[in-house]
């Protein structure tokens, strides 16, 4: 049987509950803390299915109102490209 | 009661939606502003025709016909397959899914704007007309 | 990186919000591009098999996928260019970076109008990765879009209205629903959908939660109980049940990458989903020329999407300089009020008025 701890809360990651809470313990209290030390939402999805998740546990953690957790921040990309999309150059529109 | 069908509507929230006062030809619903009051039916009005019952987005609406021989024929919106056919023998369900025993299928149709969804009518012993608003539906394991 | 420029209005996101504003500005004379990532545009709309609550001029009665198709065919007649399959990943005042295919390149517009949706939130509980744990809407992606069954028998955690909703979905596919767990003492979705699932004989259990998912390579079996009022499993109330798949209808969040990218500013509103960017009644962020509408501006319904993106297509047309009569404005907030009535509506359009006033704040300030 899993334990609460083994839940994984970052997919992309595999981070699990227990690594952010002792991310959280060792003073780590805010989602850009947690993905900074555990890289928790730093994956291919960028957080689209774990960052609630850890904002909730930060709030039970530390006693905060869901709403004062303030997100990490966002970067492009927002979803997962290749580099050599980016390379190529072969067009030029305009309207 | 009166003995003949009209429709029994069972909306008991205040959510936004008419459809059943546009669909019906008699004037017989009344929603009004806005729209989430509750629709009230003018049983006078009601012809029975079913249009509000295929309308109904939450398929909240029935009919009952009581007759004079201790039986009653419910009409219900049906959109699961396979379809019962006319002449069935099904399982009469409550608002809880919970067995009333049997009924005959009567009819099944699908009035205009129905858009597939089906109306089924089943006949049973009139003391059961308050409680009847389905069928079982067949197991999905065939 | 390709350069476009573009003397008109890039939507991004073609559900409901996104095609009712794209259709809307180019209604009104707007060159209007519509980004969108999937192979067809309609979002959420296309699988919405049922029929739609509100009023003729809300559609009702219409099945949501019936009103995508309507709207896609419009937006083509409008002359709205549509670029599907295409991800945007970045966004810089009214500059987005997009990535069509293989292909990236950007786009520079007038301006912007946000229509990303929402993302199903995650519940963790031990097992919750297990395959066979899906988002309700991933189930119904499945069943109405793919035309193919998750599983035979099915737990759904969640009874609002995405809950009941998918689990008569689901049943109509074929599926069995082995029941319904909410955590709150009552339902919050509509007693006339979960009326649909009881009378087909769908347990409902409010006050119970999820404790635990088990299986080898998948989903087996899950384990329920009762709940306290502090959202505590009760000893002795737990049960297991066969399921080979779960269900989590356990609500939404704003998708609002985009609009935090590009630095408007948020209020955090539990009851639309969380963080949504302050936006006037006329759908714009605290930045000029850069709208919101449907779901990302807070969470709601498909109906009401289409009505917030009629009214950002108005107010983004208007401000790149068509001609927009005011009375259609009326309308359009008209129309959206109507829809945020009664013991569901009241609380949106509290919070709705709480976020426009923010952002009138903001303005001031700034």
């Amino acid at each position: 049987m899993t334990t609460d701890d083994d839940i994984i809360i970052c997919r992309c990651e595999e981070v699990t509950k227990g690594e952010i809470l002792r991310a959280i313990k060792a003073g780590a209290t805010t989602p850009q803390a947690v993905k900074r030390f555990t890289r928790a939402g730093m994956g291919l999805c960028q957080g689209r299915t774990c960052r609630r998740l850890i904002a909730q546990i930060i709030a039970q953690e530390t006693g905060q109102s869901i709403a004062d957790i303030v997100p990490s921040t966002y970067r492009p990309p927002t979803r997962p490209l290749t580099v050599a999309s980016l390379r190529r150059d072969n067009r030029e529109v305009d309207r | 009661m009166s003995r003949r069908r009209i429709a029994v509507i069972e909306c008991p929230e205040e959510i936004p939606c008419n459809p059943c006062e546009t669909a019906c030809p008699q004037d017989a619903i009344k929603v009004g502003q806005p729209i989430t009051h509750r629709p009230h039916l003018d049983a006078q009005r009601c012809m029975g025709c079913g249009l509000c019952v295929a309308a109904c987005p939450g398929l909240a609406i029935f009919m009952v016909d009581i007759k004079d021989n201790d039986q009653a024929e419910v009409t219900f919106p049906y959109e699961f397959l396979p379809l019962p056919e006319p002449g069935d023998t099904v399982t009469a369900v409550n608002r809880e899914g919970i067995s009333l025993g049997t009924a005959q299928v009567k009819a099944r149709w699908q009035p205009k704007g129905a858009d597939g969804t089906y109306l089924v009518t089943i006949a049973l012993p009139a003391a059961l007309a308050a409680e009847a608003r389905g069928i079982r539906r067949p197991s999905c394991d065939n | 990186m390709a350069q476009r420029s573009l003397k008109g209005i890039a939507v991004v996101g073609g559900g409901p919000a996104g095609l009712m504003a794209a259709l809307t500005a180019a209604r009104h004379g707007a060159a209007v591009v519509l980004v969108d990532e999937n192979a067809e545009p309609g979002g959420q709309l296309r699988k919405q098999i049922h029929k739609f609550f509100g009023s003729k001029a809300h559609r009702a009665g219409v099945r949501g996928y019936r009103i995508a198709q309507e709207l896609i065919s419009d937006c083509t007649a409008a002359g709205v260019e549509l670029l599907g399959q295409s991800v945007v990943f970045s966004l810089r005042e009214c500059t987005l970076d997009l990535l069509q295919k293989d292909d990236a390149f950007n786009l520079k517009a007038d301006a912007i109008i946000l229509a990303t949706g929402a993302s199903e939130n995650a519940l963790a509980f031990p097992g919750c990765t297990l395959p066979g744990v899906m988002g309700a809407g991933a189930a119904q992606t499945f069943v109405n879009l793919h035309r193919v069954l998750p599983g035979r028998r099915v737990l759904m955690v969640g009874g609002g209205n995405v809950g009941l909703i998918v689990a008569y979905q689901l049943l109509q596919a074929g599926a069995e629903v082995v029941g319904v767990v909410e955590a709150l003492p009552y339902l919050s979705g509509y007693q006339v959908h979960a009326a649909k699932i009881k009378r087909a004989g769908v347990p409902i259990w409010t006050s119970h939660t999820v404790l635990e998912a088990r299986g080898d390579q998948e989903v087996q079996e899950v384990t329920i109980a009762a709940i306290d009022d502090h959202f505590h499993p009760l000893p002795g109330s737990e049960r297991t049940l066969a399921v080979d798949t779960v269900c989590l209808a356990v609500g939404l969040t704003p998708l609002a990458e985009l609009a935090w990218q590009a630095g408007c500013r948020f209020c955090y509103q539990g009851a639309l989903g969380g963080y949504v960017p302050l936006h006037s009644d006329n759908m714009e962020t605290t930045l000029p020329h850069v709208y919101v509408a449907g779901d990302i501006a807070g969470v709601e319904e498909a109906s009401t999407a289409l009505e917030e993106g009629a009214i950002a297509g108005l107010a983004a047309a208007a401000a790149i300089g068509c001609p927009v009569p005011i009375a259609e404005f009326d309308a359009a907030q008209e129309r959206l009020v109507s829809l945020r009535k009664g013991p569901f509506g009241d609380i949106r359009q509290l919070v709705k008025s709480e976020i426009v006033k923010r952002w009138a704040d903001c303005r001031v300030v700034e």
